[in-house]
């Protein structure tokens, strides 16, 4: 409440020091206006739906925030020029864009600022999970809607809120679907799968993958025979290699870092150790050094991702080449999602046929978006449930093969996303 | 039983190029009596020249000695006339002047950074003739440049004794060690047989760092991964020895890949300390040190 009276004085205290510059401004506006209006009349009927995007664009996540902000924008323009919203007159879509510096304290007062000050109708954001959390219960409070492309903490759509939706898949589902993608692989090809290894770096995000994937292994009825973490820093890893060839397990899961997988897969490689599906989990596998150091020794395995560029979906290709023409470089699945977020906005405004923050939510909470510019995603549908988190959610399985020569991370599961031409080599050949 | 042996020999050849990068460590001390906290940065300037001989020229990594330990050799050298040796001087009559190591921590971070500014961060691999190879004995798999490496250990370290033993300079460098002052009074140039000390010590580098490119990546801070392991191998073995260092690898490089076997990993460099400290509790000057005040 102080606050507020604060910056009330503070306005009044500006307006009274500049009163005679604020009036001549003030005539001139509204002189421009209303020549305006008279000129165009089809404008003056436009109505704006403003979104507040609160993303980190300075700081050490300010790459990914720019790629969030430079996607959004591409993905308003396209609405825009197809003519808007039409189900509220042609109304166009505005971006306000709101500089978190990636500290969840700025991106509650930038939350309150939008709803109060801007008045947006819609938020979106925050990229960091740690932002994304308080901001999103700001917007509960007031009940404007709040999008969710990419933060993948798994509280956030936990929390019984009705205004948060995410798009991303939830960080646990990433251990989800590398077990699905298994199970899969087993029906399709008949190979018996029966024992698991986990191979990961005693750090957080290893310790913390391995306690997803004991739960799911027992579900998914595989025999966990290894259960090993090792120093991301190690000197050797030929200890490690050793046990995995004596637990001689037919899955080996993995999630290392750079210099370790590099480490690790060559000294399999060394040691003949081939085990049926070797998956890993991003970070170091996704790492460009792991192609280019590994070379042949990587061949056939398999690491996880959001979104690949080579997925088989109308327009990737394009709208990828627009937007490295337009920014340097090509769509990743930050941007990606941050894209499909405002096509699904877009999709809810329509159907709500009005702004009003409970019909826009209603709309949302019956999302079907299945087509259209936006869904470039790696499956079907946008559809959230109870929660807000979009239920298709998921993320694509990728192989790395040598392609003319040259080892390449090629998109295979899910099938019907798969890059063309291209299928999961699955059990891995032993020679 | 079969990966028993299987530790063993993989534990060994390891542990064999653990105690060569060790060797130079052991060298430096035994002879200037300063610790060199660069140790693990002349490390990685070896395995940084190693490598661009090796990608520049395409030769086989052990051709490329050759080139590389002269060069190591010339850059130990130098390196220490210029930073070490104005530091000795200063401080003449102190036995082992502290400051030295405020010395070889800035050159540390130095050749680190500059390296790092020159190079970026990435991980760099270079696909060598041996890379990935290796050739099996009945059901154990042996790494062929972790054989070689074992060659190298053993080879460099006779020709070390040999040097240290039976040549004039080896002889005053023994001497310098002894006692610093009687050898200059008996016309030994103890600068200079610093220097040439030092030249050696990273000189074995360079064959640590062809030996290592076969199979290990490089990066700006790959000495740190090193250095830490040759400081507790060095002590372990007893400062100043060549035996001690060799030995003292090998220990470390067997519990790592035994232990490894029976337990989680992570959990091996527990019981390398674990050892390391007891040795220390039993024998002060480490398995091979001398029972004297340095």
């Amino acid at each position: 409440m102080r606050k507020w009276n604060i910056r009330r004085r503070g306005r009044r205290r500006g307006m009274m020091n500049n009163t005679k510059r604020g009036f001549i401004l003030f005539i001139a506006l509204a002189v421009a206006c209303s020549l305006i209006l008279a000129g165009s009349p089809a404008i003056a009927k436009t109505k704006v739906v403003k979104i507040g995007n609160i993303l980190p664009l300075s700081g050490p996540s300010a790459s990914v925030g720019l790629q969030g902000k430079y996607a959004r924008e591409l993905a308003t323009e396209m609405i825009n020029n197809a003519g808007g919203i039409k189900s509220l007159g042609g109304a166009k879509l505005q971006n306000v864009y709101v500089d978190s510096k990636s500290d969840p304290t700025v991106g509650v007062t930038s939350a309150e600022r939008l709803i109060n000050n801007d008045r947006v109708n819609i938020l979106s954001g925050c990229w960091n999970s740690a932002v994304t959390y308080p901001a999103t219960q700001v917007a509960e409070r007031y009940r404007v809607p709040f999008i969710v492309p990419v933060s993948v903490r798994n509280t956030i759509t936990e929390r019984g809120f009705k205004y948060t939706f995410r798009i991303a898949a939830k960080d646990a589902w990433w251990a989800r679907d590398q077990f699905e993608f298994l199970k899969d692989m087993e029906k399709k090809t008949g190979e018996p799968l029966k024992t698991v290894a986990f191979v990961y770096e005693n750090g957080d995000w290893g310790v913390g993958m391995a306690e997803q994937w004991k739960p799911l292994s027992e579900k998914y009825g595989y025999k966990i025979v290894l259960n090993e973490p090792y120093p991301s820093t190690a000197s050797d890893l030929t200890p490690v290699v050793l046990k995995i060839k004596r637990a001689n397990p037919d899955i080996l899961l993995l999630t290392s870092n750079a210099s370790d997988a590099i480490l690790l897969t060559n000294t399999m490689a060394e040691m003949g150790v081939k085990p049926k599906a070797v998956i890993g989990t991003g970070g170091g596998h996704a790492d460009p050094m792991f192609s280019k150091n590994c070379g042949k020794n990587a061949e056939y395995m398999f690491d996880v991702v959001e979104w690949e560029a080579d997925l088989n979906k109308p327009g990737i290709p394009e709208l990828n080449a627009e937007f490295k023409k337009r920014h340097g470089f090509g769509l990743a699945g930050e941007s990606v999602d941050a894209f499909a977020s405002v096509f699904v906005i877009a999709d809810a405004l329509e159907r709500a046929g009005s702004t009003d923050p409970a019909k826009v939510r209603e709309a949302l909470a019956n999302t079907h978006l299945k087509s259209g510019p936006g869904m470039i995603v790696s499956y079907d549908a946008v559809e959230f449930d109870e929660s807000g988190q979009n239920i298709n959610a998921g993320i694509v399985m990728v192989q790395f093969r040598m392609v003319d020569g040259k080892l390449e991370r090629v998109s295979v599961w899910p099938e019907n996303a798969a890059r063309a031409g291209f299928k999961a080599v699955f059990p891995m050949p032993k020679e | 039983m079969d990966f028993i042996i299987q530790a063993i020999v993989s534990g060994t050849l390891m542990g064999s190029i653990y105690g060569l990068a060790a060797l130079g460590l052991t060298l430096i001390f035994g002879v200037i009596k300063v610790i060199n906290f660069a140790h693990g940065s002349c490390l990685m300037v070896g395995m940084y020249t190693a490598y661009w001989v090796v990608k520049l020229t395409g030769v086989n990594p052990y051709f490329a000695l050759i080139v590389v330990v002269p060069l190591l050799f010339v850059f130990g050298y130098f390196l220490e006339d210029l930073l070490i040796n104005p530091v000795l001087k200063a401080q003449g009559d102190v036995r082992e002047p502290t400051e030295i190591i405020v010395v070889t921590s800035g050159v540390w971070y130095i050749l680190d950074n500059i390296t790092l500014m020159m190079f970026g961060a990435e991980y760099r691999v270079v696909q060598t003739a041996i890379s990935g190879k290796s050739f099996e004995l009945g059901q154990i798999i042996v790494s062929t440049p972790k054989l070689y490496g074992f060659i190298a250990t053993i080879i460099v370290s006779l020709a070390l004794v040999w040097f240290l033993k039976s040549t004039k300079i080896g002889k005053s460098i023994r001497a310098a060690s002894l006692d610093r002052e009687a050898a200059s009074l008996m016309g030994i140039n103890q600068y200079r047989m610093y220097n040439i000390a030092f030249g050696i010590g990273t000189a074995i580098m360079g064959v640590v760092g062809c030996v290592l490119i076969p199979f290990y990546y490089v990066f700006p801070t790959v000495g740190v991964i090193f250095d830490v392991k040759c400081f507790i191998i060095v002590v372990l073995g007893g400062l100043g020895s060549i035996p001690g260092a060799l030995i003292g690898g090998v220990i470390v490089g067997l519990i790592e890949s035994i232990g490894a076997q029976f337990m989680t990993s992570t959990w091996t460099e527990l019981i390398v300390y674990a050892v390391f400290l007891t040795v220390l509790f039993v024998m002060p000057s480490g398995l091979f040190g001398e029972k004297r005040d340095w």
